[in-house]
C-alpha cells in the first residue's frame, strides 16, 4: 500500500479514458494499452505512454494477463487499475499483478474469488446476516435434484450459473415442465460463458427492482455506504438506464440498505469501491442479488448527488490513505440519470451495428456529463462492448433532471451509425417510467410498444422538406457533373453512375 | 421538380420552385444549408430552424435524417424515378424476393429454416454469433426460403448473403 506514480489501465474505451482522467487530476501519470483496433482511440492519445498489446480480439489483447502485467514492467508503472468487464473480476488477474509487485487497484484476490463463487457468496452473506433470494446456497448435480428444491421453494424458480453474471447461463423456469430442458440449456450457456457448468436455484421474486448499494472501504477499516442506485431499466439483463437516488427508497430503506451493504463488503476484507445488488420486492423487502467487485459502469449517477469522485477515492485507497468522504450520514443531493449510448439498433431488436462515426456531437451545458471513449472518425467493431458513451446528467429533483436528460437526447448527434439514442427518448416520454413505476420486467413489458410509437406528427413535414431539398441538390450536382453537351468525364462521379443506373432502370 | 416523400407508412408530396416549397397546399420559403465541416443540415422553413444530420442511406433519393435525437429513413422520389421504379414492376423491397443480410461479421450458429419453407414476417431465420452475443435474423417479409447461402460454423462477412426470400406467389 505504498504511494505510486504511474498507474497501467488495463482497458479500452469509455473507461479507460474515466481512469486516465482520474490518474491525471490526482497527479499520477497513466499508461495505456491498445489493441490493433484501438490505435487511434482517444484513451490512448489522452495517456502519457502507450503500448500496444496485441491483436484485436480481446483474448490475444485486453484479456492477455502476461502481456498486461509486461507492458506495466517495461513502463515502470507501480499499479494496474483494471477498469470494469475484461479482467477486472478474475481474482488469477489481481493475484499475478501481486505477485508481480505492483499494486491492483480493487480489493484483495480473496475478496474478488468469495464473491465471484455466487453460492459461496450467498453462504456468506446469509452467515453475515444479510437476506439472501430464497433458493439453494449449494450448487444442485442435476435436473431431478433441481426438481426436488424447486417443488420445496414453489414455482417460478431461476436456475443460475454458480460462476455467473450478466443473465449468461440463466433460465426463468414457470413449471416442472419446464425445467429439464432449462437445466441442460442454462448448463450447456454457463460451460461457454464461464468455462463452468455448475448452477443453483433462486426463488423467482414478481416484479422487483434492482436497487444497489455504492460503497468505499479503506484500510483504516472504514466502509461507507454512498447510498443506491436504482437500475430497473434492463434488456436481457444489461442496464440501459440508471439513477440515484431510487423512488422507491425512503431514508429508513436506505439506512438498512446501506447497513446490509457495509456488513457484506466487510464479511469479506473488501477494499476500495464495490458495489451489492439488491432486489427490493414491492412489499419493501430486499436480498442480496451479488457484489461486483470492481468499479460499476453506473458509477457517475453516485458521484453526481454524493460529491465524491470514485475513481479517485479507488486510487487513494490503493496508496494506503484514507477515504475523502466525510463521516457522519451521508443523504444524496438532487437527482442524477445515466442512459448508455450504445452501437445498438433499438429498431431492429438492439443488433449491434458496426461502422465508421461520421460524426459525433456531444451534449453540454447546465448539469450534463458527457463520458464517451470515441470520437468521429472512429470504427465500431464487433470486437468489443457496444458501449459508446454515457450520458449522465443532474438536476434538484428528479424531474428537473428527466427534463435535462431529454434535452440533452436531443443535442446529441451521432452519424454513421444507428445508437440507442432514440429509445431513450421513448422511454424518458413514457409517463409510467416518469413516476418512476419501474421494475426489472419493464422494458420486457413496454418495450415493444414504446419503440413502435408513430413519429411525433409535427416532424414529418420538416423531414419531408428536407428530403426533397437533399434530392434537389443530389439532381443539381448530377447534372453539374455531367452536363448533356461536355465529353463523358474520365471517372465518372457517383452521382453520375448513380443516374446512368437510374436510366437503366436499375 | 416535384418529389414524393416517404417516411414509413406516411407520403408527403413537396415541390421544390426556386426558394420556395409548395407542401401541403401551402408556399413556404425554405432553404437548406450545409453546416461546414460536417454532415449536419440547417433547415430554415418557413421561419422554423431546424437542424438534421444526413446520412445518405442505400437506393437513389434515400436518407437516414436524425432531428431532435430521432433517426428517420427517408426517401425522396421525383416522378421520373417514380416511373422507373412503377416500370421496373415489382421493386426489390416490399413485394418481390429478398436477400437477408449479415448486418455484421459473425460465426452462423443456427440456421432455422429450410429451402422451400413458407414463414411469415418475423420467422427466425438465422442466428449469427458476435461480440458473444447470439442475434437472431428474421424474415422482413412473409416468403417462401429460396436459398439458404450459408451453413452451421460458417464465419461471414458484413453484408453476406444468409438467406434468399422468394415472395409467397411468385414461382420460383
Amino acid at each position: 500500500m505504498a504511494p505510486f506514480k504511474r498507474v497501467l489501465v488495463a482497458n479500452r474505451g469509455e473507461v479507460a479514458l474515466r481512469v486516465i482522467r482520474a490518474c491525471h487530476e490526482e497527479g499520477l501519470e497513466a499508461v495505456a494499452v491498445y489493441s490493433d483496433a484501438d490505435r487511434l482511440s482517444p484513451h490512448v492519445r489522452a495517456a502519457h505512454v502507450a503500448v500496444p498489446i496485441g491483436a484485436a480480439p480481446a483474448a490475444e489483447s485486453y484479456l492477455d494477463i502476461a502481456k498486461l502485467i509486461e507492458a506495466a514492467r517495461t513502463t515502470e508503472c507501480q499499479a494496474i487499475h483494471p477498469g470494469y468487464g475484461f479482467l477486472s473480476e478474475r481474482a488469477p488477474f489481481a493475484e499475478a499483478v501481486t505477485q508481480a509487485g505492483l499494486t491492483f487497484v480493487g480489493p484483495p484476490a480473496t475478496a474478488i474469488q468469495a464473491m465471484g463463487d455466487k453460492t459461496e457468496a450467498r453462504r456468506r452473506m446469509q452467515a453475515a446476516g444479510v437476506p439472501v433470494v430464497p433458493g439453494t446456497t449449494r450448487p444442485v448435480p442435476d435436473h431431478v435434484q433441481a426438481g426436488a428444491e424447486a417443488a420445496r421453494l414453489g414455482y417460478p424458480v431461476l436456475l443460475k450459473a454458480v460462476a455467473g453474471g450478466g443473465g449468461k447461463g440463466m433460465r426463468l423456469v414457470r413449471d416442472e415442465a419446464e425445467l429439464e430442458s432449462a437445466f441442460q440449456g442454462a448448463e450447456s450457456e454457463a460451460m461457454k460463458a464461464f468455462g463452468a457448468g455448475e448452477l443453483y436455484l433462486e426463488k423467482y421474486l414478481d416484479r422487483p427492482r434492482h436497487i444497489e448499494i455504492q460503497i468505499l472501504a479503506d484500510t483504516y477499516g472504514r466502509v461507507v455506504a454512498l447510498g443506491e442506485r436504482e437500475c430497473s431499466i434492463q434488456r436481457r439483463h444489461q442496464k440501459l438506464i440508471e439513477e440515484a437516488p431510487s423512488v422507491a427508497v425512503t431514508p429508513a430503506l436506505r439506512r438498512r440498505l446501506s447497513e446490509a451493504a457495509t456488513a457484506a463488503a466487510g464479511s469479506v476484507g473488501y477494499l476500495g469501491a464495490g458495489t451489492i445488488e439488491f432486489l427490493l420486492a414491492p412489499t419493501g423487502e430486499f436480498y442480496f442479488l451479488e457484489m461486483n467487485t470492481r468499479l460499476q459502469v453506473e458509477h457517475p449517477v453516485t458521484e453526481l448527488v454524493f460529491g465524491v469522485d470514485i475513481v479517485r477515492e479507488q486510487l487513494r485507497v490503493a496508496q494506503g490513505q484514507p477515504l475523502r468522504v466525510h463521516s457522519g450520514a451521508l443523504q444524496p443531493r438532487g437527482h442524477a440519470i445515466e442512459c448508455r449510448i450504445t452501437a445498438e439498433d433499438p429498431f431492429n431488436d438492439f443488433l449491434p451495428a458496426t461502422g465508421m462515426i461520421r460524426y459525433l456531437q456531444a451534449p453540454s451545458g447546465p448539469g450534463v456529463r458527457w463520458d464517451g471513449g470515441v470520437e468521429a472518425g472512429n470504427e465500431v467493431t464487433l470486437f468489443y462492448d457496444p458501449l459508446l458513451a454515457k450520458l449522465i446528467v443532474w438536476g434538484d429533483t428528479r424531474a428537473a433532471a428527466l427534463q435535462r436528460m431529454r434535452r440533452a437526447l436531443r443535442e446529441l448527434v451521432i452519424v454513421g451509425i444507428p445508437s440507442s439514442q432514440a429509445f431513450h427518448l421513448r422511454v424518458l416520454a413514457d409517463p409510467d417510467f416518469q413516476r418512476g413505476d419501474v421494475d426489472v420486467t419493464y422494458l420486457e413489458r413496454v418495450g415493444e410498444r414504446l419503440l413502435a410509437a408513430e413519429l411525433a406528427p409535427e416532424l414529418i413535414q420538416p423531414l419531408a422538406i428536407a428530403a426533397a431539398l437533399l434530392a434537389e441538390e443530389q439532381r443539381a450536382s448530377a447534372a453539374a457533373a455531367a452536363p448533356p453537351t461536355a465529353p463523358p468525364p474520365a471517372r465518372p462521379s457517383v452521382w453520375t453512375l448513380a443516374a446512368r443506373r437510374e436510366s437503366v432502370g436499375g | 421538380m416535384k418529389y414524393v416523400v416517404t417516411i414509413g407508412s406516411q407520403h408527403v408530396e413537396v415541390e421544390v420552385v426556386g426558394s420556395r416549397v409548395l407542401v401541403g397546399g401551402k408556399a413556404l420559403e425554405a432553404s437548406l444549408a450545409a453546416v461546414p465541416g460536417t454532415p449536419l443540415r440547417h433547415l430554415l422553413v418557413g421561419g422554423e430552424s431546424w437542424t438534421l444530420a444526413a446520412d445518405p442511406a442505400e437506393g437513389p433519393g434515400r436518407w437516414a435524417l436524425g432531428v431532435v435525437g430521432e433517426r428517420v429513413e427517408v426517401e425522396a422520389l421525383d416522378e421520373r424515378a417514380r416511373e422507373i421504379q412503377a416500370l421496373a414492376g415489382k421493386r426489390p423491397a416490399p413485394a418481390g424476393g429478398r436477400t437477408v443480410k449479415a448486418p455484421m461479421p459473425g460465426l452462423v450458429v443456427r440456421i432455422e429454416v429450410a429451402a422451400g419453407q413458407p414463414v411469415a414476417a418475423g420467422t427466425g431465420l438465422v442466428v449469427v454469433e458476435a461480440m458473444k452475443m447470439e442475434n437472431e435474423l428474421r424474415a422482413p417479409q412473409p416468403g417462401v426460403v429460396a436459398t439458404v447461402h450459408v451453413e452451421v460454423g460458417q464465419a461471414v462477412e458484413k453484408g453476406a448473403p444468409l438467406v434468399t426470400l422468394a415472395s409467397p406467389e411468385a414461382s420460383g
